[in-house]
């Protein structure tokens, strides 16, 4: 983790809406297409990459978002040590992967802001301004989109009915926080 | 506004895709041998049909894949779509 002020200081209440940033989370985009990187990550990260579109796999400490079909996002569950920022997963995916030219290791931590979102509104607000269908999305524990909420590219992620991370970048996040507050004090 | 199911992620909104132009261009083999009109007509020539088109998408703000589409252009009927490499199908 590097030393960075977000944007976000605050935890936001409202009806039926909670939201606030989850921070420092460590976050990780992996890249690559053989079928002998998809087992080997397995076998690093005791985890199975889904490779099912649009779905996550949650482990015990981290967890893997499909975002193409040879792209993932891996992120901690908890929260990291805030003065480091070497981790050895990451540190054991570039040895094993990285050097070896199986796939890509880049390390996302600061480039992506974690807002964690609580409540029955969290799809009534997003749906103020995203051209996303989240019908099935939100019965769906373990679902993952990427798609666009007033113009800002973000990844959502189902965790739990009604609990859902969402991933924006760093730049844009003081500015989606500022939409979210605003639409949920109108929901 | 229309419907695009990506190769990929499924049915998504247009908004979340860019159209990257007429698809199936083949570069030349030998583009030293063409003459300056030949090598324009592959540089800057498309067609701007009304009717059914083969054209390149990218799902930008998804999973930013690009893939190739037939698309009737005057009324955005979506005929296929196909992934990059794969051939078109006959209509
Ligand atoms: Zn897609």
């Amino acid at each position: 983790m590097l030393n960075y002020n977000s944007p976000i200081n605050e935890t936001k209440d409202f009806n039926n809406l909670k939201m606030s940033e989850e921070s420092p989370i460590m976050k990780l985009v992996i890249r690559g297409k053989k079928r002998e990187f998809i087992s080997k990550v397995g076998k690093l990260l005791n985890i199975l990459l889904p490779n099912e579109p649009n779905t996550s796999t949650v482990g015990n400490n981290i967890s893997a978002l499909w975002l193409s079909p040879d792209e993932w996002m891996i992120h901690s569950n908890d929260k990291i040590d805030k003065n480091n920022n070497m981790y050895p997963i990451e540190e054991d995916l570039i040895n094993n992967i990285h050097k070896i030219n199986l796939g890509a290791i880049t390390d996302v931590t600061d480039q992506f802001t974690m807002i964690k979102m609580e409540g029955s509104q969290i799809y009534e607000l997003f749906s103020n301004s995203c051209p996303f269908n989240f019908n099935d999305f939100k019965k769906k524990k373990g679902a993952v989109t990427q798609t666009i909420i007033n113009k800002i590219d973000v990844i959502i992620h189902n965790k739990e009915i009604n609990v859902v991370n969402l991933l924006v970048r760093r730049s844009f996040s003081s500015h989606l926080w500022s939409w979210l507050n605003d639409g949920a004090k109108r929901i | 506004m229309f419907i695009i199911n990506c190769p990929y992620c499924g049915e998504r909104e247009q908004s979340e895709f860019k159209a990257g132009g007429e698809a199936h261009i083949v570069r030349p083999k030998q583009p030293t041998e063409l003459s300056d009109d030949e090598w324009a007509e592959y540089l800057f020539m498309r067609k701007n049909i009304k009717g059914v088109q083969f054209e390149r998408w990218v799902h930008i703000h998804g999973c930013r894949k690009w893939f190739n589409m037939v698309r009737d252009t005057s009324n955005d009927q979506i005929h296929a779509v196909y992934k990059m490499g794969e051939k078109p199908p006959v209509k």
